[in-house]
């Protein structure tokens, strides 16, 4: 079973990742910053990581940037409340850009795309 | 000189005459006649000083002041004698020099029949008498001199009531009434009619800009009877004058333009030589004027073709005077002034006086205008600044409501998100389901408001492809097809046959396009013609492409067009109001423009020009 790690600040959301998730049939572990997100790659060993941008403390562009640095195969799904780090280029080190959405087809397909297992 | 002569008869007689209001050579004349009878001389004279030949004997005898009496044989120093004055020295003559104090005032002359002797009692009386005849001169001279100063005192005491008209107001219109009516009133300058024009720099003409005075003799004269009644200082009258209503020679003179180069016309060279004209025209042999002007037109008309012919309807009989306007350092107008109607002559006093008076109106003129020049330069930074203050607000909004949009943005996803693990549990028809559907609809209704709102203030990223506009049209037009078949609204397509690609966002300019068409149709309410056009236009030399989206509808507000492609601004209680400020971004962001070509009430067109693409060049885009 594939392994997901959701970072998210706000509860909810990772909430609502984990529910989603799960219900795809993956293993879901959540992080709620950046910080915590660095520990549990090496502990958890995910499969795919889902990366808020918009964090207190450390952001998701920094995030990703020192888990790269470590994992450079391991794919990240950059989510976003807004489209506006689509331009930014550090994000370009991501595998996706997803717009935070209500809907979550279009997340869960690009998931199942990384994964390979579409 | 025998005792015949009772000398205070004499005196009496000339001291009497001196103190009669008679004017002065006539006093002079009876002082003579009584001195002739009195003295019994064959000859008495008062030779002016105009008449003393210069340097010659009575010049002498006029710096010496002293009286000279010759007796027959009796000899005399002839000294300087001119053949005109050998006449008079023939003895026995008397002459008694007329001396002020400071001038001379000429010789009273006597001369008398052969073998005649003078008394020294009578030497003594005519002395006296020549005495008094100087200071009745002198006397003369002082009254004359205060009549004239009186007049002068007068005229400056009008001119300062004048003035003080004019300082009561810096509206230009009214400035200009004041001028005009002082120049008419007959408590001022008293002129039949007076019209102003004003020096136009930038075109470099003279334009009409009031007159006052009456159109017709009748009118003058009931106008004149009204005046005689009024009473009160002449600052007081002239300003409760209420302008008149319509006048013939006020929107005769409005009409005048007369270029400041056409130099036969006076009203022009009043204005280039910067002096007043006092133009009593002479009649040629036909009993019309002689023109000076080439045009040949019949008011010799030094006043300007135009003018002549509408000012005077006989201008065989037309007289008037021009005097420049002056401002600082510059001549700013002209005043035309006549007396059409009482015929009244225009004297170099008058002119004198008008003169003065155009000095201190020019100012007065110049300082009204420029006031009115910063009153409207005022008004146009209030209306700037309103405008800044308005933008501010709208830029503080935009910015408020992103704030807000992103944090609503992460709940609203978790409500949606939930609302649809909910919903994929609920059976089908279930009241739950209704429920989970409802909040899934609202959700994506609002995601769809975050989504308007950041694109419009976040500059999503392009993705620029050839494209062609008449696709991209009919692309944006599908979406709304249905909502326009289904109303009465007719569609015309007027697409060209070929035009030049362009490079850009299909995605956003078909939002674009359907927001211009979405909106036509709504202001159409559903009644009326949609006009799309797309053809290839150049603009400075550079090819481009038209599109226009024309409707029928009702138009913009012109109170509202400069507000439309602002953010947040919308007349339909319905819509954000970011419609046509999304329009204007991505139009924008194309290099492109849009334009408005409004007609309130007919209808409204959209004009977007964006750059045709260029092969080779496709890095500039």
């Amino acid at each position: 079973m594939k392994k997901i790690l959701v970072v998210d600040d706000e509860e909810s959301i990772r909430f609502l990742y984990k529910e989603e998730l799960e219900d795809e049939g993956y293993v879901v572990e959540c992080a709620k910053d950046g910080e915590e997100a660095i520990e549990k790659v090496s502990v958890f060993k995910p499969d795919l990581i889902s990366l808020d941008i918009k964090m207190p403390g450390m952001d998701g562009i920094e995030t990703l940037k020192r888990i790269r640095e470590k994992e450079r195969q391991l794919p990240i799904v950059l989510c976003s409340a807004y489209g506006e780090y689509k331009q930014d280029l550090t994000t370009w080190a991501s595998d996706a850009y997803i717009v935070k959405c209500a809907d979550l087809t279009a997340f869960k397909s690009t998931i199942r795309r990384l994964l390979g297992l579409s | 000189m025998p005792d015949r002569v009772d000398p205070y008869d004499l005196l009496k007689s000339i001291v009497q005459l001196s103190n009669t209001s008679l004017p002065l050579p006539v006093k002079l004349d009876h002082m003579l006649q009584s001195i002739s009878r009195a003295s019994q001389s064959s000859r008495c004279l008062l030779i002016g000083t105009e008449k003393i030949i210069p340097n010659g004997f009575l010049d002498r005898l006029a710096l010496e002041k002293k009286p000279l009496w010759v007796e027959e044989g009796s000899p005399f120093r002839r000294e300087n004698v001119f053949p005109e004055e050998e006449d008079l020295l023939r003895p026995p003559f008397a002459c008694f020099p007329l001396y002020d104090g400071t001038s001379s005032r000429g010789i009273l002359y006597l001369s008398f029949p052969t073998g005649y002797r003078f008394s020294p009692q009578q030497m003594d009386l005519l002395f006296l008498v020549a005495e008094v005849m100087e200071s009745t001169i002198r006397n003369d001279d002082f009254q004359q001199m205060v009549q004239r100063h009186e007049k002068r005192v007068k005229e400056l005491s009008t001119l300062w009531e004048l003035n003080k008209a004019l300082l009561t107001t810096v509206n230009l219109e009214r400035i200009l009434h004041l001028t005009l009516t002082a120049i008419t009133i007959g408590e001022g300058l008293k002129f039949n009619r007076a019209m102003l024009f004003l020096v136009n720099e930038k075109d470099r003409i003279l334009e009409g800009a009031m007159a006052v005075g009456p159109d017709n003799a009748e009118e003058a004269g009931k106008a004149w009877a009204s005046l005689s009644r009024r009473n009160g200082a002449l600052s007081d009258l002239i300003t409760q004058l209420d302008p008149e209503g319509h006048s013939d020679l006020n929107s005769v003179v409005k009409g005048i333009q007369i270029p400041l180069e056409q130099e036969q016309c006076i009203l022009s060279r009043t204005v280039l030589e910067g002096r007043p004209f006092n133009t009593q025209l002479p009649q040629s042999k036909e009993g019309w004027l002689q023109t000076r002007c080439e045009r040949g037109c019949h008011l010799g008309s030094e006043v300007g073709c135009y003018v002549g012919e509408h000012l005077s309807r006989d201008p065989r009989m037309y007289s008037f005077a021009t005097v420049p306007l002056m401002g600082k350092g510059k001549v700013i107008g002209v005043v035309l002034v006549d007396n059409l109607y009482n015929q009244n002559p225009i004297t170099e006093e008058d002119i004198h006086v008008l003169s003065m008076f155009a000095n201190q109106a020019g100012l007065a003129i110049q300082n009204a205008t420029l006031y009115r020049n910063l009153e409207e330069v005022h008004q146009e930074l209030k209306e700037t600044q309103t405008f800044l203050v308005h933008l501010e607000k709208m830029v503080a909004l935009g910015e408020m409501s992103t704030t807000i949009a992103h944090e609503i943005k992460n709940p609203l996803t978790s409500i949606g998100g939930f609302a649809r693990r909910l919903d994929r549990n609920f059976p089908e028809e279930s009241q739950e389901k209704k429920y989970s559907q409802t909040i899934i609809k609202e959700v994506s209704r609002l995601e769809k408001i975050l989504k308007d709102l950041l694109s419009y203030t976040r500059d999503e990223s392009l993705i620029f492809k050839e494209l062609d506009l008449r696709d991209v049209l009919e692309g944006s037009l599908s979406m709304v097809i249905e909502g326009i078949r289904s109303g009465g609204v007719q569609l015309v397509k007027e697409y060209a046959a070929e035009i030049p690609l362009i490079k850009g966002d299909s995605l956003q300019l078909k939002k674009s396009f359907f927001n211009l068409i979405n909106n036509a149709s709504q202001a159409m309410k559903e009644r009326g013609t949609l006009f799309l056009r797309v053809f290839p236009f150049s603009r400075n030399g550079s090819p481009c492409v038209r599109v226009e989206v024309e409707d029928t509808g009702k138009g913009i507000d012109p109170e509202n067009l400069h507000n439309i492609f602002n953010p947040f601004y919308s007349t339909k209680e319905s819509s954000l109001g970011l419609g046509l400020a999304i329009v204007h971004q991505i139009i924008a962001s194309h290099r492109g423009q849009i334009e408005v070509d409004n007609h309130p009430g007919t209808g409204v067109k959209f004009i977007i020009t964006l750059p045709a693409f260029k092969k080779g060049k496709e890095n500039c885009v």
